[in-house]
């Protein structure tokens, strides 16, 4: 080869590593200052580098190691389920202070749910501590690594062997990203004689995958539908019912756009919500939605909004469904279909629900997310963890059952709790410290991931504890959050989804196929609808078929 | 001998050739291996080594998704690779969106560094700190602030673009027509390094040389075109070779604005994000890996046409023929 062309090569190779090396993915003419290794580890956004390097980034992030000290519970302790704004350096390891020889070491990983704020992560070091000190012959050490970075660092510590032996708080959609990797309690629980009539049968079926017991319940998230009393009480028409099976009473405008006279019971399912969300939605003249001279580009308040993480939740809402079909091909339940059908109707029909693009408006619609606690919408189907920012919501807000859907009322539901590896080399330890998680620390800690308890005998403080974060006119009806348990939805939208052919886990990939449909249907009008919804069946089959 | 041309002969002469060091030189070399030795293991350990791991990873089955055992296979990533429609997709994302991307980002920082360099400007510092300014921002607020900024109803730029008349101004960030002007627009809010490094090339042209044009009679046009130009193509060459590197790795704007979904219909799926997926959400870690050696292949052959092209179009005053 020529020199010159030699030459040039290989300064085309370093100036090629050494530009992938900045850290940089703007493509500005310059290269800006290389984030450290600290905020590379930190930050979701992140990219690969354009040179081929070696996965799992995150493994280079500083661990910072806490002295097994008593660490006194945050005052402000967070009542946020979600991924935490302010997470804690990555990984914290809180750590027995000294392990005598023939001690049990059950290595606790968190957080691929709630858990990673600095807040929770002082309870849950107190948790340990606690556990550590009645302990000799088993002690836990904790791993907690932020939301962001958990999953990826997790299935690193599996394909380096090194595996802990407890894994939670985690979702049901956390879980399946690792399906196959849980063990079965039930030999665990038959030897401990470990007691389920503490919690609700209901309750423990969500964790049975086939004949297995993967987990216990632990923390739960049912539906309700969130509103806004003073949206109602001011056009004149009723509240929607609390109690699941019971009718709404149509009156004044309701009533009409009804039509049906004044005082009729009728069914309190989407067709009602519907008509009640377009009365409620306003703009800036004062019309509403089922007014002739409504502007849509003008809104002042929207109806209804749905919880739109996930399509799937938003299809549960309107009955109980699978992706996976009987004979194991992809499928669309009808509901769901119905679901989204309705509510991209009513973001680009009827108005009634705000599209993509005010729902991403980060100064003016949503600033927290939930477009409800900024009291934008006058009724919002969400899950319990979502009384987070309902502080910003007003003073006058309730929450009523979840409209039916071909008769059936469903409240989706989402659920966390820990998990023992399916390895774990320690499982009756494994099982000890998930007893202890369940039982005596599920107090503090269902407080500070404001869940539900599982446990029935702790809801009342949790709920007296939700209240007091509240100023309101009237005390909310906590009731229709404890009813909607019996209206969950079973099998959940969060069930696992199968391996391809090449036998490797789809879920994730899966979710990110569903999430792009979703992101579709949020900012662009005028879809084929039907079209769109048989495009993402196939696919979703597709990628099963790899 | 006697074949060479006088010009070789002079080379060969010049030629350094390897002899041994004497002690001085040996113990100035040694100290100068120690100073740069920091920058040397990092490199060899977090980039030369993972690089050549990614390289064998190519050529396994490690998928953090998958529970098979870990195992070599051969060239079949290679092949998934080739079948892979989505990599030739965002492959055509990519090219599509840098074709709109290096002009802009190269003409742009260029013109500002003219002006910022004028003698007729006045406050020019000032300027220079203003513009320079967002690059300072970090950038995935600068991305937030910008996805704000460019919201159909409520985005700045389109109350804007209403108050001098146009009613119906783009969507620009779900509208696969206007994507790409607006992914254009959030990254030229950042090219205050640039306009510095132009500003400091300029700085270098000999004003000289415009006095020669001027007495020769050229105008602003002849002295860009026959001074400026040729005298800054070392430092354009310098940026479009940074640019194209960077624009292949072009990730987090699109990431940060569409959750990495690739939407409006596929046109952010560039193939950065694609890598990215496949290692972080779908854990395949060797397809992420092959997919990263296609990208650094394309890098690489692009920046070489690069090298090869710019014997004819850049100038370097002191080069030795």
């Amino acid at each position: 080869m020529n020199k010159t062309w030699l030459r040039s090569t290989v300064l085309a190779v370093v100036i090629v590593m050494l530009a992938a090396c900045g850290g940089t993915t703007t493509p500005t003419s310059t290269v800006p200052p290389a984030p450290t290794a600290q905020s590379t580890a930190n930050n979701p956004n992140t990219p690969p580098p354009a040179t081929p390097t070696a996965a799992a980034p995150t493994q280079q992030a500083t661990a910072s190691v806490v002295p097994a000290t008593v660490v006194p519970p945050s005052e402000e302790a967070s009542t946020s389920a979600e991924p935490s704004v302010t997470p804690a350096p990555t990984p914290v390891i809180v750590a027995p202070q000294s392990v005598a020889p023939g001690v049990t070491v059950v290595r606790w990983y968190c957080c691929l749910g709630a858990g990673d704020a600095p807040e929770q992560v002082a309870v849950e070091t107190k948790a340990i501590n606690d556990f550590n000190a009645a302990h000799s012959d088993i002690q836990i050490q904790g791993e907690f690594v932020v939301y962001a970075q958990a999953y990826d660092t997790l299935a690193t510590e599996i394909a380096g062997g090194n595996p802990p032996d407890i894994v939670g708080p985690v979702g049901f959609g956390g879980a399946n990203a690792f399906s196959g990797h849980w063990l079965d309690l039930t030999p665990e629980i038959q030897k401990t004689g470990f007691d389920l009539s503490q919690f609700e049968s209901s309750t423990i079926d969500f964790f049975k995958v086939g004949d297995h017991q993967e987990g216990l319940p632990f923390a739960i998230y049912p539906s309700e539908l969130y509103y806004q009393r003073d949206a109602f009480a001011e056009i004149g028409i009723n509240e929607p019912p609390h109690k699941y099976g019971d009718k709404y009473i149509a009156t004044g405008p309701a009533a009409a756009a009804l039509n049906v006279s004044d005082g009729t019971a009728v069914p309190w399912d989407y067709n009602t919500a519907r008509v009640l969300a377009m009365l409620l939605t306003v703009d800036k003249n004062d019309n509403d939605a089922t007014q002739s001279g409504f502007d849509p580009t003008n809104i002042a308040q929207y109806g209804f909004e749905q919880q739109r993480d996930d399509l799937r939740g938003m299809g549960a809402y309107w009955g109980a469904g699978s992706l996976v079909g009987s004979d194991g091909s992809a499928q669309i339940p009808a509901q769901w279909a119905a679901a989204w059908q309705w509510y991209y109707d009513g973001m680009f029909k009827d108005h009634f629900i705000m599209d993509g693009s005010h729902f991403n408006d980060l100064t003016v619609w949503n600033p927290d997310g939930v477009p409800f606690c900024d009291g934008k919408v006058a009724m919002a189907e969400n899950f319990l963890w979502s009384t987070y920012c309902m502080s910003g919501a007003g003073d006058n807000w309730d929450i009523a059952a979840i409209p039916a859907y071909n008769g059936t009322q469903t409240a989706a539901f989402n659920a966390d709790t820990f998990r023992i590896w399916k390895d774990t080399k320690n499982p009756d330890a494994a099982f000890t410290v998930l007893q202890y998680l369940l039982g005596d620390a599920a107090g503090e800690l269902t407080q500070i991931y404001g869940a539900m308890p599982a446990r029935e005998e702790l809801r009342q403080s949790f709920f007296d504890t939700l209240s007091s974060g509240f100023t309101l006119q009237k005390p909310v009806d906590w009731q229709v959050a404890i009813d909607g348990i019996d209206h969950a939805d079973v099998p959940n939208f969060e069930s696992p989804l199968p391996l391809n052919k090449s036998g490797e886990n789809t879920y994730n990939e899966s979710v990110s196929q569903i999430n792009t449909y979703a992101t579709r249907w949020d900012t662009t009008p005028s879809l084929d609808m039907g079209q769109q919804i048989q495009q993402m069946q196939q696919d979703l089959q597709t990628i099963w078929n790899k | 001998m006697s074949g060479l041309t006088i010009a070789q002969r002079t080379r060969l002469a010049h030629r350094p050739r390897l002899r041994k060091l004497k002690p001085l030189e040996r113990r100035e070399a040694l100290w100068g291996l120690l100073f740069i030795s920091p920058w040397l293991v990092g490199f060899v350990l977090f980039t030369f080594l993972p690089t050549v791991a990614t390289l064998i990873f190519s050529f396994t089955n490690l998928n953090l998704s998958s529970s098979a055992p870990f195992a070599f296979v051969g060239l079949k990533n290679y092949q998934d690779l080739l079948a892979d429609p989505q990599v030739w997709a965002s492959l055509r994302v990519t090219f599509t969106f840098a074709a709109l991307w290096l002009p802009v980002t190269m003409i742009v920082p260029f013109m500002v560094a003219v002006m910022l360099n004028s003698p007729s400007l006045r406050g020019a510092s000032l300027f220079r700190v203003l513009i320079f300014l967002p690059y300072v921002v970090p950038f995935v607020a600068g991305v937030l602030i910008w996805q704000n900024t460019l919201l159909p109803d409520t985005g700045w730029l389109n109350e804007g673009l209403r108050a001098i008349g146009i009613q119906n101004p783009p969507d620009w960030l779900n509208d696969p027509t206007w994507i790409y002007p607006g992914l254009v627009l959030v990254g030229l809010w950042g090219i205050g390094g640039a306009v510095i490094i132009n500003l400091a090339g300029l700085r270098n042209v000999p004003t000289e040389l415009y006095d020669a044009a001027k007495i020769d009679g050229g105008g602003w046009w002849a002295a860009m075109r026959h001074v400026t130009l040729p005298l800054m193509s070392p430092v354009i060459f310098y940026s479009l070779t940074l640019g194209v590197v960077e624009v292949m790795q072009y990730f987090l704007v699109p990431f940060v604005l569409k959750n990495g979904t690739g939407e409006p219909g596929g046109t952010t799926y560039f193939l950065n994000l694609y890598i990215y997926k496949n290692f972080f959400t779908f854990q395949r870690m060797s397809y992420g890996a092959t997919l990263a050696w296609l990208l650094f292949v394309v890098t690489l052959l692009l920046t070489l046409a690069l090298f090869a092209s710019a014997r004819r179009w850049v100038y370097y005053a002191g080069e030795r023929e």
